[in-house]
C-alpha cells in the first residue's frame, strides 16, 4: 500500500476511535445532565426512611428500591442458571466433542445467540402459559420464568466464549500439564481453565450486562409496574429497565421523566458494580486454583 | 554396557498418511544418555514423544511395531492400551525445548505433579519438593521466593524448575528434548552437569542439536539423519 493509503487508514482508525469515544461521552454526559437532578435518596426509597426500607421494616412504594433489587435478584438467578451450564457445555465442547457433534451444537448455539430476545420472551410466555392451563393454575409469568428465560438468551454468549477460551490454548500449555501425568479432567481444570479465565468472565460480563439490561424478555415474562421487594420465584417483579421503559413511556410531568434518567444511572452504576466485582471473584478463583500450597 | 531400559522393534509413525519413522529398531540402555541426533525435521522430537505417549494428543497420529520398557524387572509393551497412560506418564518425565513453567508459583510448579497423583500430605510433599529444587540446584537461588511466580525466574532456572518438576516424581525415564537450546551457556553446563548426576537413578534420552554436547555427556546416539543407521 502506497503512503497516502497507510496515512487514510491509520486517519480514519484514529477517527473511529474518537468517534466512538465522543458518543459514549455524549451519552453518558446527556445521562448525568438529565438524570442527576433525580439522583437523591428519594428516587430509590420515595417516602419510606432509608434506614428502614434497608432493614425490611417498611415497603417502598414510590421508589426505584424494589426495581433495583429485583433486577439484582434476576440476575443473580439467571447467570447462577446460565454460568454452571454454559460452562459445561462450553468445556465439552471444546475438549470433548468430536467433529460432527460440535459443528452441528456450533451451529445451534450460533442460531441461539442470534435470535432476538423478544422472541425469547414471548416463548417463555407461551411455556408458562401452557403450564398455566395444563398443570396448574397457580403458575404465571413470574421472577422464575423470566431468569430461565434470560439464562436461555445469554448460554450462547457463555458457551462460545468457554469453548474460544479452550481453543486457544496454546498446543504447548495444553500438553504441559498431560506430560506431567494429569488426567483429561486435571488438564482441563488446572491448566486451561486458569489459562483461560479472564476470556471466560468476558463472556459472563456480557451475560451479566444483557441480564440487567435485557426488557424485552422481561415483560413478557413477569416483570410488572408494582409488586414490591422480590420475595419468591414465583411471583411478579419489579425490574429496573422495566421501570425505564414504563415511566418514560407514560410520564405525566418532567420530574417523572427526570427519574427515568436518575434510574438509568442506578442501572449503569449497578452494571459497573458487578462487572468490578466480576473482575475481583477471577481473580480470586485464579489465585485459589494456582497460588495455594 | 548397561542392561536393556527399552526395546524398540520395527516401529513405524504416521501423522494420517504422512509417513515420519519406518522401520526403526533400537535398544535403550539403562542408567545412560542416550542422544537422539539428526536434522530438524527427522522426527526426533515424535521420536520421544512415543515414550510417554505425548503422541496420542496429536489428532491423526498412529503408530505400529512395538515399544518395550522395563518397569519393576519386566518389560511391558507401552502401547498396550491395558497400561494407563496417565500411570506411564507418572513414570516417564520429560522436558521440553522452551522452558514451560505452568502460571503459577515456583513451589506449585514443583508440587504440581504430586497435587496431579493424589499425593497432598504436607510434609510428604513439602520434603519431596525440596529435595527436587535442590537435586536441580535451584535451591539457593529459589528459597527465598518459593511463592512468588514461576515465570519471574530466568530462562536457565526456568528450565531447571521444569527439570525439578519433572524429578518430583522420581521418574525411571526422562525424557529431554533440546533441553539447553534455549539457555546460555552457563546455564546449559549446569543442566548437563545435572542430567550426569541422575544416570545413576534414571534411563535419559535427550535430543541434541549441538554435536559438543553429545561428544561430552552421551553414553549412546542414534542418528536420525536419513541414510545413516548409525549407532555409537
Ligand atoms: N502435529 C503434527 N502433525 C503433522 N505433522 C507433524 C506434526 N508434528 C510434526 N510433524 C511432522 O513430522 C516431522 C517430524 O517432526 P519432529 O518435530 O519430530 O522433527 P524434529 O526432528 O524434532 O525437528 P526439530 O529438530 O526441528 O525439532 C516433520 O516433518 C513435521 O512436519
Ligand atoms: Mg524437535
Amino acid at each position: 500500500m502506497n503512503r497516502w493509503g497507510e496515512k487514510a487508514i491509520y486517519s480514519l482508525s484514529v477517527l473511529s476511535c474518537v468517534l466512538l469515544f465522543g458518543s459514549v461521552a455524549i451519552l453518558l454526559g446527556y445521562l448525568l445532565v438529565k438524570g442527576l437532578p433525580a439522583l437523591n435518596p428519594g428516587l430509590i426509597f420515595g417516602s419510606t426512611p432509608m434506614v428502614d426500607a434497608l432493614f425490611l421494616k417498611r415497603q417502598v412504594f414510590d421508589g426505584i428500591f424494589p426495581a433495583m433489587a429485583g433486577t439484582l435478584a434476576l440476575i443473580a438467578l439467571a447467570i447462577t442458571i446460565a454460568v454452571p451450564l454454559g460452562l459445561l457445555a462450553g468445556i465439552y465442547m471444546a475438549e470433548y466433542s468430536g467433529r460432527f457433534t460440535r459443528s452441528v451444537f456450533g451451529f445451534f448455539f450460533d442460531l441461539l445467540s442470534g435470535i432476538p430476545s423478544i422472541v425469547v420472551g414471548l416463548f417463555g410466555f407461551s411455556a408458562i402459559l401452557f403450564f398455566h392451563h395444563h398443570i396448574s393454575e397457580s403458575l404465571a409469568p413470574c421472577l422464575l420464568v423470566s431468569a430461565l428465560s434470560l439464562a436461555f438468551l445469554v448460554l450462547p454468549y457463555i458457551v462460545k466464549t468457554t469453548q474460544i477460551a479452550l481453543e486457544t490454548v496454546p498446543q504447548q500449555t495444553r500438553i504441559t500439564g498431560l506430560a506431567l501425568g494429569a488426567t483429561r479432567l486435571q488438564n482441563i481444570v488446572f491448566c486451561l481453565i486458569p489459562e483461560s479465565l479472564s476470556t471466560i468472565l468476558g463472556g459472563i460480563i456480557l451475560a451479566v450486562g444483557r441480564c440487567a439490561e435485557d426488557t424485552a424478555v422481561i415483560m413478557l415474562t413477569g416483570a410488572v409496574v408494582s409488586a414490591g421487594l422480590p420475595d419468591s420465584l414465583f411471583k411478579g417483579y419489579e425490574a429496573l429497565p422495566f421501570y425505564i421503559y414504563y415511566i418514560s413511556s407514560q410520564y405525566a410531568d418532567q420530574t417523572e421523566l427526570t427519574q427515568g434518567f436518575g434510574a438509568c444511572i442506578v442501572l449503569l452504576l449497578i452494571c459497573a458494580t458487578l462487572f468490578t466485582l466480576a473482575a475481583i471473584i477471577q481473580k480470586k478463583v485464579r489465585h485459589t486454583l494456582l497460588y495455594r500450597h | 554396557m548397561t542392561p536393556p531400559k527399552i526395546k524398540i522393534e520395527s516401529l513405524d509413525f504416521y501423522y494420517n498418511t504422512h509417513q515420519i519413522l519406518s522401520n526403526i529398531n533400537e535398544t535403550i540402555p539403562e542408567n545412560a544418555i542416550t542422544s537422539i541426533i539428526g536434522p530438524s525435521g527427522a522426527g526426533k522430537s515424535t521420536f520421544l514423544s512415543l515414550f510417554n505417549r505425548l503422541w496420542e494428543t496429536t489428532p491423526g497420529a498412529r503408530v505400529e511395531g512395538r515399544i518395550q520398557a522395563r518397569f519393576s524387572d519386566s518389560f511391558m509393551d507401552i502401547n498396550d492400551p491395558k497400561l494407563s497412560v496417565i500411570q506411564l506418564r507418572r513414570a516417564v518425565g520429560m522436558v521440553f525445548q522452551m522452558p514451560n513453567p505452568l502460571p503459577m508459583s515456583i513451589f506449585n510448579n514443583v508440587a504440581f505433579p504430586l497435587k496431579l497423583a493424589g499425593i497432598t500430605e504436607k510434609e510428604t510433599v513439602q520434603n519431596r519438593v525440596t529435595t527436587a529444587i535442590k537435586a536441580c540446584g535451584l535451591w539457593p537461588e529459589v528459597k527465598d521466593r518459593l511463592d512468588k511466580k514461576a515465570t519471574t525466574l530466568s530462562g536457565g532456572q526456568q528450565q531447571r524448575l521444569c527439570m525439578a518438576r519433572a524429578l518430583v516424581m522420581e521418574p525411571e525415564i526422562l525424557l529431554l528434548d533440546e533441553p539447553t537450546s534455549s539457555l546460555d551457556p552457563r546455564s546449559g553446563a549446569m543442566i548437563e552437569e545435572l542430567m550426569v548426576q541422575l544416570k545413576p537413578r534414571c534411563t535419559l534420552i535427550m535430543v541434541s542439536h549441538q554435536p559438543d554436547q553429545v561428544e561430552r555427556i552421551a553414553d549412546q546416539v542414534i542418528d536420525f539423519t536419513p541414510g545413516s543407521e548409525s549407532c555409537r
